[in-house]
C-alpha cells in the first residue's frame, strides 16, 4: 500500500544518492571545513552539527547526576543520626541536598538543555568547546563545596562555590544567547527566560549565603534561605522542566507540541505564582496573604500544564511510555502534593503555627517527589536515544534506542526511587533517623540500578560505535 | 491524524513512483511525526525522499527503530534531502 497522492509541488530532479559520510564528527558546522569538504564532496550535513554537542558533552553532565545520586542517598544515610539536631546549617545534611539538587538535578538541566534547547530553537550550538569546558571547572567545584558543607568549613564552601557560580552564570549567558536568536517554540522560551531570571536570584542568594557563612555580610539568613529555596528547585529546575516538558513529551510520545497559547498561559501563571512567592519572602507582613496568590497561581499553572501534557499523551503514536510514563505521572502528583503541603503551611501559620512539618515536607515532595521523578523519567528514555542519534551520526548500522537500554536496572531503580519517596515521608515529618536511614537505603538501590543502566548503555555505545 | 492538518506537510509522488514529502517550515518535532506517520503506510519496499530545512538528527534512532534507515541526497540549496528505506 502506498500512501495518498496529491497533486504537489514540481517533481525533483533525480539524483544519486549519497551515502552519509561516516567520517562526519557530530560537532562539525557549516563554518567548520570539514562540512565544507562534506559539501564539496556531495553529502551535506545540513546543520545537524550545528545543533548537536559531542556525545561526550551532554553524557558528562548526565554521569555526574547519576554519581552524584548515589552519593547524595548515601551521605544522607551516613548523617540520618544527625538528621533531628539540623535546622538548614552546615553539615552533612545541607551537603546530601546539594549533591541531589546541585549534582543530580541541576547537572541533569545543564546538560539536557545545553543539547536540546539548540534542537528545539532550530539554532547552532553556541561555542560548543566553551559547553564542554563547564563540566571540568564545575565537578571540582562541587565536590569542594559539598566537602565544604559536610565539614562546616566555610572557606572550603566559598572556594567550591566560586567555581561552580561562574559555571553557572556561564551556562545562563550560553542559554540566554540560545533564546535570544529562538525561531517558534513561545512558550519553551518563555519558560526558558523565567528560569534565567531565577537563576540569576539563585546566584545571588547562594553568594549571599556563602559571605553569610563567612561573616561577611550581616543580612537575615532566613530571608536568603527562603529566597534560596524557591529560586532553586522552583524557579529554575521548575521553569526548565515546565518548558522542556512541552518539546520532550511530545518527542517521546510522537505527539504535536501543545499550542503555544495554552504554554504561555501556564508559563505565565508559573511565573506569577514564583514572583508572588519571592514577593512573600521580602515582606513578612504580607507574606501569607502573597504566599496564598502564589499557591493558587502554581496550581492554576500546574493544572493547566499537566492538562496539555496527558492531550499530549493521549493523541501520540506512542501513548504509552511504559515505566517512564509511570514516573512522569508520578511527578505531577507530587507536585501537585508539594502545593497542598505549601497550602498547609500557610493555613498552618495563619493559626499561629510555625508552619512544621508542611514546609519540610514540602520541600521534600519538590525535590524527591516531583523533580527527582520526572528527571528519571525523562533520563531513562532520552539517554538511549541520544547514544543512538549520535551513533548513527557515525555508523550507518547504529544501534537503536532498545538495544541500548536495560530494562532490569530500570525496574530496580523504579521499585527503590518508589520506596524512598514512601520513607522519606515518616522520616522528615517526624524527623526520624531510623526512617531515614530506611529511606536512604531504599533510594540508594534505586540510584545504583540507574547507575547499572546508565553504565550498560555507555558499553553498549562504546561496543557498537567506539568512535562516538 | 495526531492532531496535525494535512496541510501542514506537502506530499506527492514523483514520476518515478518515489513518494516525497516537504516538512521544511514545520516545528520540532513535526517533521518527525509526519514523516514516521507516512512511512508507517508504505511497502516494505518503498522509499521515501524527505525534503528537509535541517538534519532531522531526532528521527535517525526513531528510523532504525523501525528497521528504516536514511541517506543524504544532493537537494536545493539550503535543504537537506533524505532518502529513507528499508534496512537491506
Amino acid at each position: 500500500m502506498t500512501a495518498r497522492q496529491p497533486a504537489g509541488p514540481p517533481q525533483p530532479r533525480p539524483t544519486g544518492p549519497v551515502g552519509r559520510d561516516p567520517r562526519a564528527r557530530p560537532h562539525d558546522t557549516p563554518e567548520h571545513p570539514r562540512a565544507a569538504n562534506r559539501r564539496q564532496g556531495g553529502a551535506f550535513l545540513g546543520g545537524a552539527g550545528g545543533r548537536l554537542l559531542p556525545a561526550s558533552v551532554p553524557m558528562r553532565w548526565f554521569g555526574l547526576a547519576v554519581v552524584a545520586h548515589l552519593l547524595a542517598w548515601g551521605v544522607l544515610g551516613a548523617s540520618a543520626a544527625g538528621w533531628p539536631a539540623w535546622h538548614g546549617g552546615l553539615r552533612w545534611p545541607l551537603a546530601a541536598l546539594h549533591l541531589a539538587t546541585l549534582g543530580t538535578l541541576l547537572a541533569s538541566a545543564i546538560g539536557a538543555s545545553l543539547q536540546l534547547l539548540p534542537v528545539a530553537t532550530r539554532q547552532a550550538v553556541r561555542w560548543p568547546r566553551a559547553a564542554g569546558l563547564l563540566w571540568w571547572a564545575y565537578v571540582p567545584g562541587l565536590a569542594l563545596l559539598v566537602a565544604g558543607m559536610g565539614l562546616a568549613r566555610p572557606a572550603w564552601l566559598a572556594a567550591g562555590a566560586l567555581p561552580v557560580l561562574a559555571v553557572l552564570v556561564a551556562w545562563g549567558v550560553l542559554t540566554a544567547l540560545n533564546l535570544r536568536g529562538a525561531r517558534g517554540m513561545p512558550g519553551v522560551v518563555l519558560h526558558g527566560w523565567a528560569a534565567l531570571a531565577a537563576l540569576g536570584l539563585l546566584v545571588a542568594s547562594a553568594a549571599a549565603l556563602v559571605a553569610l557563612w563567612n561573616g561577611q555580610l550581616p543580612w537575615s539568613r532566613d530571608t536568603l534561605r527562603a529566597l534560596h529555596g524557591l529560586a532553586g528547585p522552583f524557579g529554575v529546575m521548575g521553569m526548565l522542566v515546565l518548558g522542556l516538558s512541552a518539546i520532550l513529551l511530545p518527542m517521546f510520545a510522537l505527539a504535536a507540541v501543545p499550542d503555544d497559547a495554552r504554554q504561555l498561559r501556564s508559563g505565565n501563571l508559573a511565573t506569577l505564582a514564583l514572583a508572588l512567592a519571592i514577593a512573600a519572602a521580602l515582606a513578612p507582613a504580607g507574606g501569607l496573604l502573597l504566599r496564598g496568590a502564589a499557591l493558587a497561581c502554581g496550581a492554576a499553572a500546574l493544572a493547566l500544564h499537566v492538562q496539555a501534557m496527558r492531550r499530549v499523551l493521549a493523541q501520540g503514536m506512542r501513548g504509552d511510555l511504559g515505566r517512564s510514563g509511570r514516573l512522569i505521572r508520578l511527578s505531577w502528583a507530587m507536585a501537585a502534593a508539594t502545593l497542598l503541603l505549601g497550602l498547609g503551611g500557610v493555613v498552618d501559620e495563619s493559626r499561629g503555627g510555625d508552619g512544621d512539618p508542611f514546609g519540610r515536607l514540602a520541600a521534600t515532595c519538590a525535590v524527591a517527589g516531583w523533580l527527582g521523578s520526572l528527571l528519571f523519567g525523562i533520563l531513562q528514555r532520552i539517554l538511549p536515544f541520544l547514544a543512538s542519534m549520535h551513533a548513527a551520526l557515525a555508523k550507518r548500522r547504529a544501534p537503536t534506542p532498545a538495544a541500548l537500554t536495560a530494562p532490569l536496572p530500570l525496574a530496580v531503580h523504579e521499585a527503590g526511587h518508589l520506596a524512598a519517596l514512601a520513607l522519606l515521608v515518616p522520616a522528615v515529618g517526624w524527623r526520624s533517623p531510623g526512617w531515614l536511614l530506611a529511606a536512604s537505603v531504599a533510594g540508594g538501590v534505586g540510584a545504583a540500578g540507574f547507575g547499572v543502566f546508565f553504565a550498560t548503555m555507555l558499553l553498549r555505545l562504546h561496543r557498537a560505535a567506539p568512535r562516538t | 491524524m495526531i492532531g496535525l492538518r494535512e496541510d501542514q506537510a506537502r506530499i506527492w509522488q514523483a514520476a518515478d513512483g518515489v513518494l516525497h514529502i516537504d516538512v521544511r517550515g514545520l516545528p520540532p518535532p513535526q517533521p518527525m511525526i509526519r514523516i514516521l506517520h507516512l512511512l508507517g503506510q508504505l511497502r516494505d519496499d518503498a522509499a521515501l525522499v524527505v525534503h528537509h530545512e535541517r538534519d532531522p538528527v531526532w528521527l535517525y534512532p526513531e528510523l532504525l527503530q523501525l528497521g528504516w534507515w536514511a541517506e543524504t541526497v544532493p537537494g536545493e540549496p539550503g535543504e537537506v534531502r533524505l532518502r529513507i528505506a528499508h534496512m537491506p
